[in-house]
């Protein structure tokens, strides 16, 4: 099976020394990618001069242009031109989730995607100017004739706007007007018009580097390599962060307006940003690719039931009761149907889907089967691999790669005996000292989450072994003993790692980056959201309405 | 012929110097007659990959649970029990049975490892990391040593150096993936997508829409019809003023952002202006080069993997029509190198440690496995495990690399065909022996020992139609034996040298 997560250089490294392999904390990046963010020169950002750093510059992250993940340009192509069919998905390779899809240093140009770019803006193109309906909202005039050469650089202008995130100079505007002679060239047995000229804008717009990158240039400040932003590049930051898409006409607007680079305009702006739908979807997806649901080995209606009971909790804490973070995993009521209340054994809600209680044992998102689904292992669930989610996800404790000895795609002890129960067979980590010290950190965790299966259903015994009964009985390290997630959340709100983790989690997919010399940044964050009573949607709003957030760092190795 | 573009042309635009191209030896067939009134016949190479072991875990070769029942039956291990040309064919060579004689097995290769340490830097020169999966990576495809897990290639892989010298009239070398997801929730890819480097750490991104490769080799060919070829033209025209028009923005922006940046772009700027460069009608002046049939819209994309976790893997997730797209790319490969688009290919069928489910393919060959491909490897589904489900798989791998061969072997050119000017590798990722892990556990699919791969083509004096025993030769020796068969001048992949000499002789 998979190794756990690579370990990054410079990040704490809490348990690399558990045992004696080599070779573990020599800061292996991930596999293969060969690609390294922040190869810049330090020198670029020496020039003195400019404009004044933010009050608190040491908060200002390195960060360069970002790409935009598979999802983020399905959204914006959305949001664009009304186009829903993902193209995205079908015609890119697909991105690495590490476990965030944004990840900037594995984005690297290639002929691949170049040329997956160019069929894919065709497409998208192409379908836009033959669907009238989404035609007319993006070309906002009637061309008189097909060479209307006004109503052309009108669409070029509003169209353009939103694509580039920013107004378009009229020599910028112009330059397009190279694609109008299209539209009136006779071509025997095409049937080219106005609109034609219009996909082919389309199509260079889809494809322009300023669209498909986040480009930030800023201007510097008198604090060496700290760099202030623009109000569109502040603009496109907030609007990618909170609803994973590019500005709408309204956020463009307010950066024509200045009111970005105003502290107190841009929290009210986020305040309107956070109302919007697009900031659930983003932090559904956000907690997806966190807890390791964002696929699950189950039927679609299942996924369905569950998307629908985890993304009401999400919603519950973080947006309509803006309740103590914590509760996400505490919660003692869960949003389901019938069908899902039959799975899971719970009495049915007298509504249709309503909040029921939970009863002893379970509690909040972690006894949710989509949470439950994730990490498993050999047909089964994984306590070894629950374990390493627990400790890595929310306690951000890395746990190495298994020694390279060991074989990990096999079970533990012998699965093959008709008699061996699991916690017998995973008991065997415990015993033998050189697998104790680390599996100790993990399999303890799982232990106590085996009475509840990869589809979250409760259960007494082993999968088909039903000699083989299952205690239950585990324990978060370091913290105390518990049975059943439940039980669980409360140790880790106990242990008073949580919600530091979470923040840490959070910063890592808004930086699209593994944190590294950012430790200013997250202290900051993570006192922020204890000033907050552990208010979600506080700490992000107080994120990107802070002084630093409008500003960039340029690497400096 | 008119707009076909020069390569040379073409690689000056790609590198900005001048490349000088050495005469590769592709100039006779194997029966000795000067081909082609061009004289200039190409040599191509590919390699059809395959994420998987030869046997099953923990089994005796030929031993095996299928559908609840253990037995042993001899034959199906992929090495075949005889040497030479009158070998008795194995399971997983059945589907290629009609290709006997045009494609040597060659087994008992091995890549060194260093059994009294596992540390990084006590790898063996041309050696794997002792962690499998990652650890066999590099040594496998470049001859170059692993130091870490880390799925990478430390080295430039068989492909990309042939590449180099090599060019088609559009590429200089194709590289696919067939398995366009990782279908694991939890994880990534982690580098087990590429089959391909141009050096240390530096992968190919392969095209894993086999409806964008179809448009992005045979787009572009013009129509017989003049109407059709003027709308082509028209189209061609509308394509490069648009990326004429955003490569335009390259100094604006490149002048703009920090040092960091200026890298990243440069990169994205430089790959847009190769594609402006290729945007160019196509007329090779080759009888047998046609537009195949164009695939139409890629099949969907699966979902998660349900055979991580469940026991009731049986529906479409974790695949997406693996082997439609493999199969269409292999039509994309055929013709691309008939009509020169390329002379070197690389099709990853499966990615490494690939779990791929593959209840859909296993099932339309009759063996229901309930397991994704990693697993059938490992563990298997509860009632079907060992040898035979693993032959299966690897029979699916194998038939569709001789899907290719068959169609080369097929497509006459000069004298002869097109086989007869080619290196058709079929390579798999493990193979089945000592555990590479441990060191002491026998029947491992953790192996890189007892590797088995397959050559087909008579390109450069290869004598297929035999089994030959390579002596624990490293499987790089293997790929230096058929770059040298398309032209190649060197005797050296990574840190390996030296070629079999039997693939040479009849």
């Amino acid at each position: 099976m998979l190794k756990p997560k690579y370990v990054i250089v410079g990040a704490s490294l809490l348990f690399a020394g558990c045992y004696d392999g080599a070779t573990m904390a020599d800061g292996a990046t991930d596999g293969g990618t060969g690609a390294e963010a922040g190869s810049g020169d330090p020198t670029e950002g020496g020039e003195s001069g400019g404009e004044d750093p933010p009050a608190e510059a040491n908060l200002v992250p390195q960060s360069v242009s970002r790409r935009l993940s598979q999802a983020e340009l399905d959204n914006t192509l959305r949001d664009l031109m009304g186009d829903d069919t993902r193209p995205a998905r079908g015609f890119l390779s697909e991105d690495e989730f590490a476990p965030y899809d944004n990840d900037y240093g594995l984005q690297v140009a290639s002929r691949a995607l170049i040329e997956s770019m160019e069929v894919l803006a065709i497409d998208v193109a192409n379908r836009l100017v033959q669907d009238p309906t989404r035609r007319d909202l993006v070309v906002p005039c009637t061309p008189t004739t097909d060479d209307d050469a006004a109503c052309f650089d009108d669409f070029v202008r509003s169209f353009g706007r939103l694509a580039l995130r920013r107004p378009l100079t009229d020599e910028e505007v112009g330059a397009y007007s190279v694609f109008l002679p299209f539209a009136t060239e006779d071509v025997p047995g095409l049937d080219n018009d106005f609109y034609t000229a219009v996909a082919l804008a389309v199509s260079a717009f889809v494809q322009d580097p300023e669209f498909l990158y986040r480009i930030e240039a800023g201007v510097p400040t008198t604090e060496p390599g700290v760099f202030k932003l623009n109000d569109y590049e502040i603009a496109t930051r907030v609007a990618f962060l909170l609803w994973g898409t590019g500005p709408d006409d309204a956020l463009i607007a307010d950066a024509e307006a200045g009111r970005l680079s105003d502290l107190t305009d841009r929290t009210d702006i986020i305040d309107r940003l956070l109302i919007d739908d697009r900031a659930k979807e983003q932090l559904h997806r956000y907690h997806a690719m966190w807890l390791g649901y964002r696929a699950i080995p189950h039927e679609a209606a299942l996924i369905e039931a569950f998307n629908a009971e985890t993304t009401a909790l999400i919603d519950r804490v973080v947006f309509d009761d803006r309740d103590n973070y914590s509760a996400l995993f505490t919660a003692e009521e869960t949003y389901i149907d019938a069908f899902l209340a039959e799975h899971y054994g719970l009495d049915a809600p007298a509504a249709g889907e309503d909040w029921v209680s939970y009863g002893p044992d379970r509690a909040g998102i972690l006894s949710h089967g989509s949470v439950l689904a994730g990490f498993s292992k050999f047909t089964d669930t994984s306590p070894t691999q629950r374990g390493i989610f627990i400790a890595e996800r929310l306690r951000c404790n890395e746990i190495p790669a298994p020694p390279p000895t060991v074989d990990a795609d096999n079970p533990p002890g012998n699965a093959d005996d008709p008699n061996a129960c699991k916690e017998d067979r995973y008991g065997i980590h415990a015993e033998i000292a050189s697998c104790a010290a680390c599996h100790n950190l993990m399999d303890p965790i799982g232990m106590g989450l085996e009475n509840y299966d990869i589809a979250g259903r409760y259960r007494e015994t082993d999968d088909g072994k039903p000699d083989c009964e299952i205690s239950g009985e585990g324990a978060l390290p370091g913290v105390g003993s518990f049975s059943g997630p439940g039980a669980l959340a409360d140790r880790l709100v106990e242990s008073g790692e949580l919600e530091r983790c979470a923040t840490e989690q959070y910063l890592q997919f808004a930086l699209g980056r593994d944190l590294e010399d950012d430790d200013p940044l997250l202290e900051h964050v993570a006192a922020d959201f204890e000033a907050t009573d552990y208010d979600f949607q506080q700490m992000i709003s107080n994120l990107a309405s802070h002084d630093a957030f409008g500003f960039r760092r340029e690497p400096s190795n | 012929m008119s707009h076909r573009m020069d390569r040379r042309t073409f690689l000056r635009g790609a590198a900005g110097v001048s490349v000088a191209l050495p005469v590769l030896e592709c100039m006779l067939d194997n029966h000795g007659v000067a081909l082609a009134n061009t004289g200039d016949v190409p040599c191509r190479y590919a390699i059809v990959f395959a994420g998987q072991a030869l046997g099953g875990d923990n089994w005796e070769k030929n031993g095996q649970r299928v559908g609840g029942k253990y037995f042993e039956e001899d034959g199906h291990f992929i090495r075949p029990a005889a040497t030479g040309a009158d070998y008795e064919l194995t399971t997983p060579l059945m589907p290629v049975a009609d290709l006997r004689d045009d494609f040597s097995v060659v087994s008992n290769m091995a890549i060194p490892w260093n059994a009294s340490s596992v540390d990084g830097s006590a790898v063996p020169a041309g050696g794997a990391f002792r962690d499998f999966h990652g650890g066999g990576a590099s040594p496998l495809l470049s001859g170059t040593r692993s130091n870490t897990y880390n799925f990478a290639s430390n080295g430039i892989t068989s492909d990309q150096v042939l590449a180099q010298n090599n060019p088609g009239s559009l590429y200089d070398s194709l590289v696919l993936r067939a398995q366009p997801s990782w279908y694991l929730g939890g994880s990534s890819y982690s580098g087990r997508q590429y089959l391909s480097y141009t050096g240390a750490g530096a992968p190919v991104e392969a095209q894993t829409s086999p409806q964008t490769a179809f448009m992005t080799l045979f787009g572009n060919f013009t129509p017989d019809n003049a109407e059709d070829a003027a709308r082509l033209d028209f189209e061609l025209r509308g394509r490069r003023s648009v990326l004429d028009l955003v490569t335009s923005k390259r100094q604006a922006i490149l002048g703009k952002v920090g040092n960091a940046d200026r890298i990243r772009l440069e990169r994205h700027f430089d790959e847009l202006r190769e594609l402006e460069l290729r945007i160019s009608g196509i007329d090779p002046d080759v009888a047998a080069c046609q537009v195949p049939d164009d695939p139409g819209s890629d099949p969907s994309i699966g979902g998660d993997n349900a055979g991580q976790g469940s026991s009731d893997i049986d529906t479409n997730t974790g695949y997406s029509g693996e082997d439609e797209r493999a199969r269409t790319m292999v039509d994309l490969i055929h013709m691309a190198f008939v009509c020169d688009l390329t002379r070197v290919a690389t099709l990853q069928i499966s990615v490494f440690q690939s779990h791929m489910n593959v209840y859909q393919v296993s099932s339309d060959l009759g063996m229901p496995i309930r397991a994704d491909l990693h697993e059938v490897g490992h563990n298997g589904d509860q009632e079907t495990n060992g040898q035979l489900p693993v032959s299966t798989m690897l029979g699916w791998h194998i038939d569709i690399w001789g899907d290719l061969v068959r169609k080369l072997r097929d497509t006459p050119e000069g004298d002869g065909n097109v086989l007869d000017n080619s290196a058709i590798v079929f390579m798999t990722e493990a193979g089945h022996g000592l555990q590479l892990n441990d060191g002491v556990s026998p029947n491992a699919t953790h192996s890189v020992e007892e590797m088995v791969q397959l050559v087909a083509g008579r390109s450069g004096g290869l004598q297929p139609g035999r089994h030959i025993d390579a002596g624990g030769a490293h499987p790089a020796q293997n790929l230096i034996s058929c770059m040298q068969a398309v032209g190649h001048d060197g005797d050296t992949l990574g840190e390996v040298s030296g070629r079999i000499d039997a693939l040479f002789e009849a």
